[in-house]
């Protein structure tokens, strides 16, 4: 079971997005579509003719190959309802956070590939989101290390009730702004917008139609229940299973079906309540969570909780 | 013909200093500015130029007349730069070419269209072979040369004409350095529909269903302005009822699509749930519209002498729907000028100068929100306005894209009043009068203020009362090349919320 508790990430992060795209067409009073309906998408899109533009390289064609490798190789080292997992020797978070950016970095080249100008500037400006996010999330990681002693999530999501600290509170919020701006959603970017001048995400992947992009969206997908399996391991552990057995393991996966939803309400709520700011305006609001983060690692290190 | 036409036939020569005289001395506006192919009556072109004075209720229209010996004329663009676009479709429409004008390159033709060829002349005719590579496109026969921005680092944007999301066509070339952006050229018309000429062949009676085709939004004001100008020519007086109505529903108009652009803005910035609730509020609106008339963008009313249905045995319906609008929309506003991440993103965004916008003659909530006090409604009174309607006590200074929707607000507000006062006054008479006979050889201007500014109809009949000219220009039209400045040193990804704010029709450009 532990060995193959990455499944669980693969088959059920569509379904996540599905619950979040419901909760906000409930919030504009919309009935919405259904939640299984990021699934029908998906294997619409596999079934589709792709079409590739000429000019394109190798590199627009292996990208969403390795998009989708690189964030299951995340899922595996990442414990997601027992941090007992053989795999879990090689997860270091800081590792995990690497693994994502070889992801993004070719998506960002791919975009690039294809020479249109709204993929130019949607890597641009990825890649200038990357460049604020990246640090904060490297501090509220630390945060969490060196309260638990140790870099490996299997070991921090063991140590649970920190949240109640001081310094996993500051970094908890950090860590939700770079979720945020990371899954490219309001108020960093507008994942349901058809306006190309303002996309950032999803600028990258216009270039991109049938198998390919549905590799794309559902690495997409897989990798915003990744961070969201992250945060819940790094400051919500409880109920985590510690071992293989199978009413802890049951326990533990009822547990983290909670906590996803609760994430997602989360996300909705945010989305929901807030214009996208301008994107000269975004370095203020990361800016803002990088010193929340910093400030959480200062909490640590002074008062030592 | 109407009183407050005054028509003076002015020398070619002295045509440009006449109407600069007439900007200056009078503080006109150039409201339109159309040619007529009048060879087989007066043997001459004519060109007319529409000035309305401030202040005082009086079109000025001095025109000219141009031998088919030399069909050039003195541009006066350079003096008066609303005229831009106006020279230029009279060049395409006609092939009578403005002098020294400053951007003499095709406006409503593109590339495979071929050269001299002048669609609104009378004997205008175009070749099989012609016609097919038109179609198609692929030959390029005049080419069409954007203006290239040089320097480090700037490089261009090709958007549209076909957007991602379900838009009419229309295109941008955004000139940027990093995300500024220096400099935008639009290329409108990839859908004109050559209504002017379509026009020609129908009668004045049938001409009103073409004329609430135009543009999809503003329906009931285009063929208002229409009958109205038809109206005038023939010297019909509808009754106080059927000018109620027209009123009334002008104004119904009006809220639906401001209620519904407040809400679109939303779109642009991310505000999903102000969005949905614009949406519903419009939804409303629109069912009401079809409740009155059987038609949800008041399609099938309008016609020559009058209106068709008597909308008033509605009296409750509407009032109780105009309520329920009411609450919902103060709802609407409370939650938008709550929402500082909204309001944010709409100040000091696409500002558009006052003097900008006087030069480039813009029109309605753009004029408004730029601090100009342009309502045809109040400087030209028609129908029961000079009853009912209290001329805008508020126009915002800024010019930007919160200001454009705060003159929205502020007409909604408006409009609402006017309908409720409407609806509780008595109105007197029949729905028709007679209007079966349309004088031969007269012409006549028909006005009224669209929700997006004010739209203007010229109609000229020739010897047998058929329509020797029908001239329209929608509010778009006037606008368009406002967009541009207005964008100019924005950031990239607040153009489209920018463009949004004007809410300019494609389809009420190219008619």
């Amino acid at each position: 079971m532990e060995n193959i508790q990455f499944i669980i990430i693969i088959f059920f992060s569509p379904l996540i997005q599905g619950i979040i795209k419901k909760l906000k067409a409930n919030f504009q009073g919309r009935v919405g579509s259904s939640i299984f309906q990021p699934y029908y998408d998906l294997m619409r899109l596999f079934k589709k003719e792709m079409v590739v533009s000429h000019v394109t390289s190798w590199i627009f064609r292996v990208a969403p190959y390795i998009v989708f490798v690189s964030t299951t190789m995340a899922a595996i080292m990442v414990p997601v309802i027992t941090t007992k997992s053989t795999y879990s020797i090689t997860g270091d978070i800081i590792v995990l956070i690497y693994v994502f950016a070889i992801g993004k970095f070719f998506m960002a080249l791919a975009a690039l590939d294809a020479g249109t100008a709204f993929g130019g500037e949607g890597s641009s400006r990825e890649m200038m989101v990357s460049i604020l996010v990246e640090p904060m999330i490297m501090l509220c990681i630390f945060t969490t290390a060196i309260a638990a002693g140790s870099t490996n999530l299997a070991v921090i999501a063991e140590q649970h009730n920190t949240i109640l600290t001081p310094s996993h509170m500051l970094a908890f919020f950090a860590f939700m702004i770079a979720i945020v701006a990371d899954t490219g959603r309001i108020p960093v970017d507008n994942p349901d917008t058809h306006l190309e001048l303002t996309m950032i995400h999803e600028g990258m992947l216009l270039e991109y139609s049938g198998r390919y992009l549905a590799l794309m969206e559902w690495a997409h997908y897989m990798k915003q229940m990744l961070l969201f399996t992250i945060v819940v391991d790094m400051f919500f552990p409880l109920g985590i299973a510690y071992n293989g057995g199978m009413s802890e393991i049951a326990v533990s996966f009822a547990a983290y079906g909670i906590k996803m939803i609760f994430l997602a309400c989360v996300m909705s709520i945010v989305e929901s309540t807030r214009a996208k700011l301008r994107v000269f305006e975004l370095p203020s609001l990361l800016g803002g969570s990088f010193a929340l983060a910093v400030l959480s690692l200062l909490t640590l290190i002074m008062i030592g909780r | 013909m109407p009183e407050n036409e005054e028509y003076k036939e002015v020398g070619k020569s002295e045509f440009r200093s006449y109407c600069i005289a007439l900007c200056l001395s009078k503080k006109a506006v150039l409201r339109l500015m159309f040619a007529t192919d009048e060879r087989e009556t007066d043997n001459c072109f004519k060109i007319y130029a529409v000035f309305s004075e401030q202040g005082t209720d009086i079109f000025h229209i001095p025109f000219f007349k141009l031998r088919e010996d030399d069909l050039t004329f003195r541009s006066i663009t350079d003096g008066i730069p609303a005229a831009h676009w106006y020279e230029r479709e009279i060049m395409d429409m006609f092939g009578l070419v403005p002098k020294y004008h400053p951007d003499p390159r095709r406006l409503v033709f593109h590339d495979s269209f071929p050269a001299d060829s002048h669609p609104l002349r009378k004997d205008w005719e175009i070749s099989e072979k012609d016609l097919k590579e038109w179609g198609e496109g692929m030959v390029r026969k005049v080419p069409y040369d954007f203006l290239e921005v040089e320097g480090e680092g700037v490089y261009e944007i090709p958007v549209g004409p076909v957007h991602a999301g379900i838009i009419e066509p229309g295109h941008f070339r955004i000139s940027a350095v990093g995300e500024t952006i220096l400099y935008l050229e639009t290329r409108m018309f990839y859908t004109h529909k050559g209504i002017e000429k379509h026009f020609e062949g129908m009668s004045f009676h049938e001409g009103v269903k073409l004329a609430e085709r135009v543009s999809g939004t503003s329906t009931f004001s285009h063929s208002t302005a229409y009958c109205m100008a038809v109206e005038r020519m023939a010297g019909i007086t509808i009754t106080e009822k059927a000018k109620a109505i027209r009123t009334f529903l002008l104004e119904l108009e009006r809220l639906y699509n401001h209620i519904g652009d407040i809400g679109f803005l939303c779109a642009g910035t991310g505000l999903t749930v102000g969005n949905a609730t614009g949406s519903k509020i419009k939804e409303r609106l629109l069912r009401l519209n079809d409740r009155l008339t059987k038609s949800r963008f008041l399609r099938g009313i309008n016609t020559i002498g009058g209106v068709t249905k008597d909308i008033f045995l509605h009296a409750d319906d509407i009032s109780l729907t105009i309520d329920t609008v009411a609450k919902e929309y103060k709802g609407l506003m409370k939650l938008l000028l709550g929402s500082v991440s909204h309001i944010e993103r709409l100040e000091n965004a696409g500002i558009l100068s006052k003097n900008r916008a006087l030069k480039l003659g813009v029109t309605g909530i753009a004029a408004k929100a730029s601090g100009i006090d342009d309502d045809i409604r109040s400087s030209h009174p028609h129908l029961i306005y000079n009853k009912i309607f209290e001329p805008a006590t508020f126009t915002r200074q800024e010019g930007d894209v919160f200001a454009r929707m705060m003159a929205r607000a502020e007409e909604t507000k408006c409009s609402m009043h006017m309908i409720k006062t409407i609806i509780e006054g008595q109105h007197e008479g029949d729905l028709q009068v007679k209007a079966d006979d349309i004088p031969p050889n007269s012409h006549a201007l028909g006005y009224t203020e669209t929700p997006r500014g004010s739209v203007f109809y010229w109609v000229k009949s020739d010897g047998e009362g058929r329509p020797l000219r029908v001239k329209l220009r929608s509010p778009s039209f006037c606008n368009w090349p406002s967009v541009p400045f207005a964008i100019q040193g924005n950031i990239v990804p607040d153009l489209p919320l920018c463009n949004k704010s004007f809410n300019l029709s494609y389809s009420g450009c190219n008619m």
